[in-house]
């Protein structure tokens, strides 16, 4: 299943990007970023399905917490940095 | 027993509080360092409590808190992170040691507002002066005294402060939960507080909340969850200051303790306290040579009273008082400033501090023991 990772700076704002998320009526699932994706060592993702990826981002940047990277998994299990 | 010290802790606590404190320890793991269950439930609990922090001070977001030992710790850090050695600081004089303690340690030039007990416009014309005479590196100051109860003019100061763009680093350690802390709209670079005082958290607790632009020192480096493969720290809160594990066990507790405040209203328990506090005056009234320290209006003073009993060491009061089942504080309360402005620094006093679960029945008792013992 194809989804989107977005990656975030803190487990705090890991969980306040789920928390306005899921406000929104959009599912978010806090998750350990993976390795190959986490930047400078340890950091935390929010996980939202490939349909509501676009809403998730209107939503993002209407509280001002739009600045992160972006990640989609692909087929082989790797990931993909998404340019917004 | 009747407690009557909690300025110094609160010992009545919501049951709640006890029940998810004793949840957390058999059920959850370090926050932030795992993906399974066990490491996520304390993540989500440590979140819940800096949400409930968050709404019950005014802050924009939850990352403005951070979780500290207690409120000297959280006022080492906003210390360190204003004022460097041989600095000026502007402080009250009703400052408690985990202020001027750090400030000596520090080497910092200390200034103090001049001002009395319960005269808040003198202080803030004294603050006004102080701050067009030099401007200092910061204002520190605390909400409400540990010792007499004395409400400082934190909107005044705060005002002042920020017409004058000098850093202001509040100790709300005894307003935390009875008053309005306003931190976001005192502009306050930090706010410290404990959490196991008026916020009825476990000991162990407390929070440093920091609504400014101000970017703060750790006073602990290490592991986060966060940056991993960096060796400074990082540069976002509340990670910067949160090194090593959190005490997940009293912030399950504390976030009960904050639900608490928040469902009860600080207006309901601030009524509550300053009730007893009238209630006990009036009582007090019917002892013979007691020296109560009561504002002339009650709004300058907030759930703590200290009073002297001439010819009676304050020491051996409180331990007579102790023998009958009544828990009070004597002494300097480690506030010896805050005695030398009120000029009881010789004699000390007997402190009597109060808590949304104490009664007008063990004030009554209190006032009985004290008018057949002293």
């Amino acid at each position: 299943m194809v989804y989107y990772l977005i990656v975030c700076r803190s487990l705090t704002y890991a969980q306040r990007t789920a928390s306005v998320l899921e406000r929104a009526g959009i599912t978010a699932h806090i998750m350990r970023s993976p390795k190959a994706i986490a930047g400078e060592g340890c950091s935390h993702s929010v996980k939202v399905s490939h349909r509501r990826l676009k809403d998730a981002l209107v939503v993002l940047r209407r509280v001002g917490m739009g600045n992160n990277r972006i990640y989609i998994t692909e087929g082989d299990g790797s990931y993909k940095e998404v340019a917004l | 027993m009747i407690y009557f010290d909690s300025a110094a802790t609160t010992l009545q606590k919501p049951p709640e509080v006890a029940a998810r404190a004793a949840a957390a320890i058999r059920t959850m793991a370090s926050p932030g360092r795992g993906g399974y269950r066990a490491a996520a439930d304390a993540a989500q609990t440590v979140f819940q409590c800096r949400t409930a922090a968050a709404e019950l001070f005014h802050l924009d977001s939850p990352e403005q808190v951070v979780f500290t030992l207690n409120a000297t710790h959280a006022l080492n850090i906003a210390i360190r992170s204003l004022i460097l050695p041989g600095e000026q600081v502007l402080i009250s004089g009703f400052e408690h040691n985990a202020v001027t303690r750090p400030l000596h340690a520090l080497g910092a030039q200390v200034r103090f507002v001049p001002g009395g007990l319960f005269r808040p416009e003198e202080f803030l014309r004294g603050l006004r002066s102080e701050l067009e005479r030099e401007a200092p590196a910061a204002v520190i100051c605390t909400h409400v005294s540990n010792v007499f109860g004395y409400v400082l003019p934190m909107d005044g100061i705060a005002r002042l402060c920020r017409e004058r763009g000098v850093p202001l680093i509040v100790d709300a350690s005894q307003s935390a939960g009875i008053l309005p802390v306003d931190a976001a709209g005192w502009g306050a670079a930090f706010v410290a507080m404990p959490g196991h005082k008026g916020l009825y958290g476990p000991q162990g607790t407390g929070l440093l909340l920091c609504p400014g632009t101000q970017r703060p020192r750790p006073l602990l480096y290490g592991g986060t969850g966060s940056n991993s493969r960096l060796q400074e720290m990082p540069d976002f809160l509340p990670d910067r200051l949160e090194a090593g594990t959190l005490n997940v066990t009293g912030i399950a507790g504390l976030e009960a303790g904050i639900r608490f405040v928040l469902e009860t209203g600080t207006q309901r328990i601030l009524a509550h306290e300053r009730d007893l506090l009238a209630h006990f005056l009036c009582g007090l009234e019917t002892v013979p040579r007691v020296r109560a320290f009561a504002a002339g209006d009650l709004k300058d003073q907030a759930g703590v009273l200290s009073l002297q009993i001439p010819g009676t060491d304050c020491e051996q009061a409180a331990e007579t008082l102790a023998r009958y089942g009544v828990a009070v504080r004597a002494g300097l309360h480690c506030a010896p400033l805050a005695h030398r402005s009120a000029d009881t620094l010789e004699e000390g006093t007997v402190r009597f501090s109060f808590s949304a679960f104490n009664t007008t029945r063990e004030a009554d008792r209190a006032i009985e023991i004290l008018a057949a013992r002293m």
